[in-house]
């Protein structure tokens, strides 16, 4: 196989085994989650094939010829595409695994499978794609495939509209995307990646900071970012492997795969507004969380919160290392891509590895998500528990874990960028370790505190074994010797980024971020207690965390009172002017022709006659010159 | 007495106008049918007599072809009427109105 057929088949795979489902094995539960099973598994293989095996290229094939714009289609395989293709297939193989556990005995297990082979689709185009249009398409595809499987579980009220929202909220950002991609086409001719870059300098400063902000709107829709990030918590409504898959490790981090795709074109003004995007999104959600209750809801604000970290440091790289004019592609991986894409993949490993240690605790407790409800895990499951704390620790950022290494580059790019992020971003650390201790204290250790917790036992290993694999990777996946050579780009460059200025001091006050959050976190919400640590101390305070600032009331505010009157408005208008005056105007109209039609078939010979007589008159008028008047 | 051109010519408008009138005022299908023959026939006297008085042969060979055509024209329309009659029992065009809405 060549280069290019191995892509193609690694594409393809998925999709096919998609419609084999949707097709012919809707409702055959084992039929569909072997297929999907060994899609996933193929992909892993082909995957493999195109990581390990194949020099970095580029192809492409005209697909659409509209006039003067030519749409190409085409892969672009670098040390980016190498590095999240392997997050993709190694992680989806394991949640695919995991899955096979969780979905035992779920009557429509076909469609989940399906649909989660379409999603790993949607996700390899993303990855693989080479032009803006191309990026779009498998954009809005892994949007339909998250829709999809939020509302899997459809005759639950809560998961329709949020899965609603969450579609709904995308769009908003993907209409700035969409935006992008024209105002580039219109300023630089092109939308393949290589091109915009070569010609950037062509393009007045103001243009290429519209588009670089305007392509960051999808990012902010899809990752999670303030204000956009209300879809987020919202979506885990659906099955716990999929927030795992789609709405943790992969999908939302798609849009800072995006960033990093596209960071040629960024300019310092639009940088400095993505950066301060990401530090608000990472203090804003890390705040959110300690106001849920539901395990999931406080992964998800978590992930917003991390997600927030990665665009802070995509920002920050690339701010860096234009200050200090220092080459900015080493390797052929810039800096700023450099620090998120680490993030992402630490982040990836263990926040899979927490949905899916969320999904046993639920699993096994049949269904009891409130955290105050749990709790006593610690005997009862074990592995669970065990994978859990090492991903907690992970991502907390306990020194020599994975999640430390990563943080610490974003860290020490702030220190370098400005005292002020550098300050903010720590505080968002030591929240992370502040929520993540609540979270783990309270659901596992004390006493159950539920029917369903007291009974919970250990899942099966086809659930643990792909925790304890995760635990692996969140445990060593800061390290460069972790990855193969092929990958090390990004591990690299970012761990060489740490060699700066102030590394010892970034590296005490990341540690010491870690250990603060996790004592003061131990000691407020103590095992065993029965309620809220700040629910009891401070219930203002908690009942606005709770309400997740009014940011989603104040949306459904804004669409009940504001959007809805304007549209009824615009409904009024479409009534009288459109449909009442032109269409049934022009109905009318035609009508009375036809009526007085109508009226000149009479039925009688002699009349048609008459017709025929006059129709005689003005032909011979006309052939005679009568109406000829000049 | 000398008998013209213009004596013919008068004669043939008289009869197109008497089966002209005759198919816009009778009832009878059967009338009207034999006023539009009527029509054919002046028609064919005013070709015949313009024929005599240039003293050429077209409108002799016009008149040839015009009676071939309606003698055809007749064998179908009276079947068309005998048909009409069949089937409505009256040729009375009044009666015969199904176009009307």
């Amino acid at each position: 196989m060549t280069p290019v057929q191995t892509a193609l088949a690694l594409l393809l795979l998925p999709l096919a085994t998609a419609l084999a489902t949707a097709l012919f094995f809707r409702r055959h539960a084992a039929v569909g989650r072997a297929l999907s099973l060994a899609a996933a598994a193929g992909i892993v293989l082909l995957g493999s094939r195109l990581i390990f095996f194949t020099e970095n290229f580029t192809v492409t094939a005209e697909w659409l010829i509209l006039g003067p714009l030519t749409i190409k289609l085409g892969f672009l395989v670098d040390d980016l595409t190498k590095l999240m293709l392997f997050v993709v297939a190694f992680i989806g193989f394991l949640i695919h695994v995991f899955s096979v556990g969780y979905m035992k005995g779920e009557a429509h297990a076909a469609r989940f499978f399906g649909c989660l082979s379409l999603f790993m689709f949607s996700m390899i185009g993303l990855t693989l794609a080479d032009d803006l249009i191309m990026l779009f398409i498998f954009w809005e595809l892994v949007g339909l495939s998250s829709f999809l499987l939020i509302n899997f579980y459809y005759d639950r009220p809560a998961a329709v509209s949020a899965s609603k929202k969450a579609f709904i909220v995308n769009r908003l950002g993907d209409f700035g995307f969409l935006l992008g991609i024209i105002l580039a086409y219109w300023a630089f001719g092109s939308i393949t990646l290589a091109d915009i870059a070569g010609r950037l300098h062509t393009s007045p400063e103001l243009v290429a900071t519209s588009i670089a902000l305007l392509i960051f709107c999808g990012a902010v829709g899809k990752s999670g970012q303030f204000p956009l990030h209300v879809w987020l918590p919202d979506a885990m409504e659906g099955p716990t492997p999929v927030s795992a898959l789609i709405h943790a490790a992969t999908m939302v981090a798609a849009g800072i795969f995006l960033l990093c795709r596209v960071g040629v074109i960024m300019t310092g003004d639009a940088l400095t507004v993505i950066l301060w995007t990401g530090v608000v999104t990472a203090l804003f959600a890390g705040v959110t969380a300690f106001g849920q209750r539901d395990i999931k809801r406080i992964l998800a604000y978590s992930t917003i919160s991390q997600l927030g970290f990665m665009v802070a440091a995509f920002a920050l790289g690339s701010l860096v290392a234009r200050r200090h004019g220092l080459d900015p592609t080493v390797a052929g991986v810039t800096a700023g891509a450099a620090a998120a894409m680490f993030h992402l993949t630490t982040h990836a490993f263990f926040k899979a590895l927490l949905f899916l240690g969320a999904g046993s605790v639920i699993h096994a407790s049949h269904h009891e998500q409130d955290i105050y409800r749990l709790g006593g895990l610690r005997k009862k499951m074990p592995v669970t528990f065990a994978t859990f704390t090492l991903g907690t620790l992970a991502l907390a950022g306990m020194p020599l874990l994975s999640g430390f290494f990563s943080k610490d580059t974003i860290l020490i790019l702030a220190w370098q960028h400005s005292p002020v992020v550098f300050g903010l971003l720590l505080l968002g650390a030591l929240l992370t370790a502040l929520y993540m201790t609540r979270l783990w204290s309270v659901a596992f250790l004390g006493e159950a505190r539920s029917e369903g917790a007291a009974h919970a036992h250990e899942n099966p290993a086809v659930m643990t074994i792909p925790l304890v694999l995760l635990a692996v990777g969140s445990v060593f996946a800061g390290y460069q010797w972790f990855y193969p050579e092929v990958l090390a780009a990004v591990p690299t460059v970012a761990l060489a980024l740490q060699q700066g200025d102030g590394h010892l001091l970034v590296v005490v006050c990341g540690s010491s971020a870690f250990v603060l959050g996790a004592v003061i976190g131990l000691l407020v919400y103590r095992p065993g207690a029965a309620g809220d640590f700040l629910q009891q101390r401070l219930p203002v305070l908690y009942q606005v965390m709770a309400e997740r600032f009014y940011i989603d009331a104040l949306y459904d505010w804004y669409v009940a009172k504001v959007q809805q009157r304007f549209a009824m408005l615009l409904n009024f208008l479409e009534q009288v002017l459109l449909s009442g005056l032109i269409i049934r105007g022009f109905a009318g109209l035609v009508g009375l022709l036809g009526l007085g039609a109508r009226a000149l078939h009479t039925g009688s010979l002699h009349a048609y006659v008459y017709w025929f007589l006059l129709g005689l008159v003005i032909l011979w008028a006309v052939v005679a010159g009568l109406f000829n008047l000049s | 007495m000398n008998i013209g051109l213009n004596d013919y010519l008068f004669f043939s408008a008289l009869l197109f106008a008497i089966g002209f009138f005759g198919v816009l005022l009778r009832k009878n299908t059967l009338v009207i049918y034999m006023c539009l023959e009527l029509m054919l026939v002046a028609v064919t006297l005013a070709l015949v007599a313009f024929s005599r008085y240039n003293g050429t042969m077209d409108g002799n060979v016009f008149v040839f072809f015009i009676l071939t055509v309606a003698a055809a024209e007749v064998a179908v329309g009276l079947a068309i009427i005998v048909a009409l009659f069949r089937r409505r029992q009256t040729v009375q065009v009044d009666e015969l109105n199904a176009l009307r809405n």
